[in-house]
């Protein structure tokens, strides 16, 4: 990083450039633009569709036929106007990675959602993350399997709880703490309820 | 002295069928168009004729007629163009013809006829060569417009010449129909006792003009040459495309995005001059040793800058593998839309449009623009016919989504997924779904849908139950009523 900041800044997460600022989910919880987090889990979906519904503008999800052709905009519409959806159907997870790359470069997409089976490793992750920080856009990389050792700004086990709600787990946090929460929602004008789980916060 | 030579196609429809090598043609055949609430014949083969058909009778008739009919429905669209391909054609003939559609041309022979040795010999030779191309031809050379082509069209031989100053004596045994009239005004004139047009020379135009229309005068001034009737050759519409012919061949990266360039600011400057943009461009290589390639990029919305275009073709350019080089590159522009200009704007919203345009383009040239789609609403109770996709690149107006009154998943699985019943119930209490075992905790339904009745195939009545699991994820469970083995599927996940 190029000198001419002061310390305090980077350590508070100031980075230069359209990077600045972040997505504030609920009160306790914002997700930095600019950079690449990971999701994993069941209910990942939901925590996509969530932060999707906060970013302001279109909303890119790229992922294999398989992925893409299962979503309903019908049942989407409680967390965004799916007409700010753009779909990227893609063959395998080169063309994934690279239409994300394009996605998150390119001014115009507030949220870029890509489906992955297995983790980005360094390299890709690295990449992904320089060109969100190009763009400005937060980009959400949705594991199905295994995540791998990656550059990711932050990683999330999302599950679904059996009594409502939802659990999320933030298993690394590059410029924070780890935590996890459990979380409840009432609806599309409401943040969602956080409530710290003080058990799995060492987790 | 303007003399002008009317060419007309009497069986142009069907010539189109017999250069296509269509056999059917060979027996009783005929193509048909619908007119005045039936399908009508047009235009007969000979058999056809033989069989007593005629132009005009309708279809079923036709059929009762000759049983053995065979037709085809006419293509105006094709038939227009293969007009145009012969309008380009006959420009060897003479420098201005015009289109006279469905099935004529019309040429300016002043000062032409000569280089083939006289009209008569000139008539010949397009008639020849009309053959040649397996066109049946007929020719009127008169003074004027009007009079060649009724000449061409109500003489008995192929080729009627009117001398010059001769025009009104060559037309006076003509029938009214000749000049061209639309079918109520020709009937009105035929009730009023006039057969050929010779009858109505002796008639004052005002006394004409008052009883039958300006319509008629308009007609017969024209064909008289009363007043001028020039020919207005169509113009060719305007080629965007560029080419470039090499010395020797090129085969470097860095060579070929400079003739791009230069084909794209050729092509892009046109363009520009134009007020438009093109949304494809096709570039056609020609690399020494194997026959051509062409490549064509896309755009979301109407471009002509050089640079962007040069940016789409990057990749294929090197993806293509040219051991010896390329000597010869066209680029063609294609999808020509107006371009208008937009002022940018303080919210930079015209800016957000141009960027998603921008990236739109990118991913669809690489992954194909059937692969970035949008969502739009459908009209259904059905959850998989609730929505369409649409092409990103096509762009429609931002649909307005009306929130559904059914609870419906995030994750809509069509065809749904097929479930191990562990234990059995309504819905099952246990089930095996992906490998993972599921317990029900609690269970909403059935939603019951029937398939839509306008359908054909919709399918059976379906049951829907939402269910919440053990778990944790909350499934959306279908099974069809009245079946003896009842069969579970998910069909969907909510959030």
């Amino acid at each position: 990083m190029s000198s001419g900041y002061p310390l305090s800044a980077l350590k508070a997460g100031l980075t230069p450039g359209p990077a600045r600022g972040g997505i504030q989910l609920a009160s306790c919880l914002t997700l930095a633009r600019g950079r690449v987090h990971e999701i994993m889990g069941d209910s990942a979906d939901v925590f996509a569709l969530m932060v999707a519904g906060v970013a302001d503008g279109p909303v890119y999800w790229i992922g294999s036929w398989r992925e893409i052709e299962s979503l309903s905009p019908t049942g989407m519409q409680d967390f965004l106007d799916p007409s700010r959806l753009v779909l990227t159907c893609c063959l395998n997870r080169g063309e994934t990675l690279w239409a994300a790359e394009q996605a998150l470069r390119a001014r115009s997409a507030a949220c870029v959602i890509a489906q992955l089976q297995d983790g980005p490793d360094l390299r890709e992750s690295r990449r992904l993350q320089i060109a969100a920080e190009e763009g400005g856009a937060v980009g959400l990389t949705l594991l199905r399997g295994r995540a791998g050792n990656s550059a990711a700004e932050t990683r999330w086990q999302c599950m679904a709880r059996a009594e409502g709600g939802w659990e999320w787990i933030c298993t690394k946090h590059k410029r924070g703490m780890p935590g996890a929460w459990r979380v409840s929602w009432r609806g599309k004008h409401h943040a969602p309820d956080l409530v710290p789980l003080a058990a799995t916060a060492s987790a | 002295m303007r003399r002008t030579l009317s060419l007309w196609l009497p069986r142009l429809p069907l010539e189109r069928r017999i250069r296509l090598g269509d056999t059917r043609t060979e027996g009783a055949f005929a193509i048909v168009a619908e007119s005045r609430n039936a399908w009508r014949l047009t235009h007969l083969s000979e058999a056809a004729g033989k069989a007593g058909l005629v132009p005009g009778l309708s279809l079923t008739d036709a059929r009762a007629i000759c049983p053995s009919l065979l037709t085809e429905p006419a293509d105006p669209s094709r038939e227009g163009a293969l007009l145009r391909a012969l309008w380009r054609w006959s420009d060897q003939f003479a420098p201005r013809v015009a289109l006279a559609p469905p099935d004529g041309l019309v040429l300016d022979i002043s000062g032409c006829a000569h280089l083939f040795g006289g009209e008569r010999a000139m008539a010949e030779i397009l008639l020849q060569r009309a053959g040649d191309l397996r066109f049946t031809a007929r020719i009127g050379i008169a003074d004027t417009k009007g009079a060649a082509s009724a000449l061409a069209r109500f003489e008995a031989a192929p080729v009627a010449i009117a001398k010059p100053g001769e025009t009104a004596s060559a037309l006076e045994p003509l029938p009214v129909a000749a000049l061209g009239l639309d079918a109520a005004l020709l009937n009105d004139i035929r009730r009023a006792g006039f057969q050929t047009i010779g009858q109505l020379y002796g008639i004052r135009s005002a006394e004409l003009a008052r009883r039958f229309g300006l319509a008629l005068t308009h007609y017969l001034d024209r064909a008289l040459e009363r007043v001028p009737d020039p020919v207005v050759p169509a113009s060719a519409d305007p080629v965007y495309a560029a080419r470039a012919t090499l010395p020797d061949p090129i085969g470097l990266q860095a060579d070929l995005e400079e003739v791009i360039l230069r084909l794209a600011g050729a092509v892009c400057q046109r363009l520009g001059t134009a007020g438009c943009g093109a949304r494809r461009y096709h570039l056609l290589v020609r690399p020494v040793d194997r026959p051509d390639e062409v490549m064509t990029v896309g755009f979301a919305r109407p471009n002509a800058t050089p640079g962007a275009v040069l940016q789409q073709f990057r990749r294929p350019l090197d993806k293509l593998k040219l051991a010896f080089g390329a000597d010869f590159f066209r680029l063609s522009a294609e999808s020509i839309e107006p371009l208008h200009p937009r002022q940018a704007g303080f919210s930079g919203a015209a800016r957000r449009e141009d960027d998603r345009a921008d990236l739109i383009s990118i991913l669809g040239n690489r992954l194909g623009f059937d692969r970035v789609r949008i969502y739009a609403p459908e009209d259904s109770h059905l959850p998989e016919r609730e929505y369409v996709t649409l092409d990103a690149m096509a762009r429609p107006e931002a649909p307005a989504w009306q929130a559904s009154p059914r609870a419906r998943p995030i994750r809509l699985y069509h065809p749904p997924e097929p479930l191990r019943v562990e234990t059995p119930g309504r819905p099952p209490l246990a089930f095996e779904w992906r490998r993972q075992l599921y317990e029900i905790a609690r269970s909403t339904g059935p939603e019951r849908l029937a398939s839509e009745w306008w359908q054909a195939t919709g399918g059976a009545m379906r049951d829907y139950w939402r269910v919440e699991t053990r778990n944790g994820p909350r499934l959306w469970l279908v099974t069809w009523p009245g079946l003896a083995e009842p069969a579970w599927y998910v069909a969907g996940q909510f959030p």
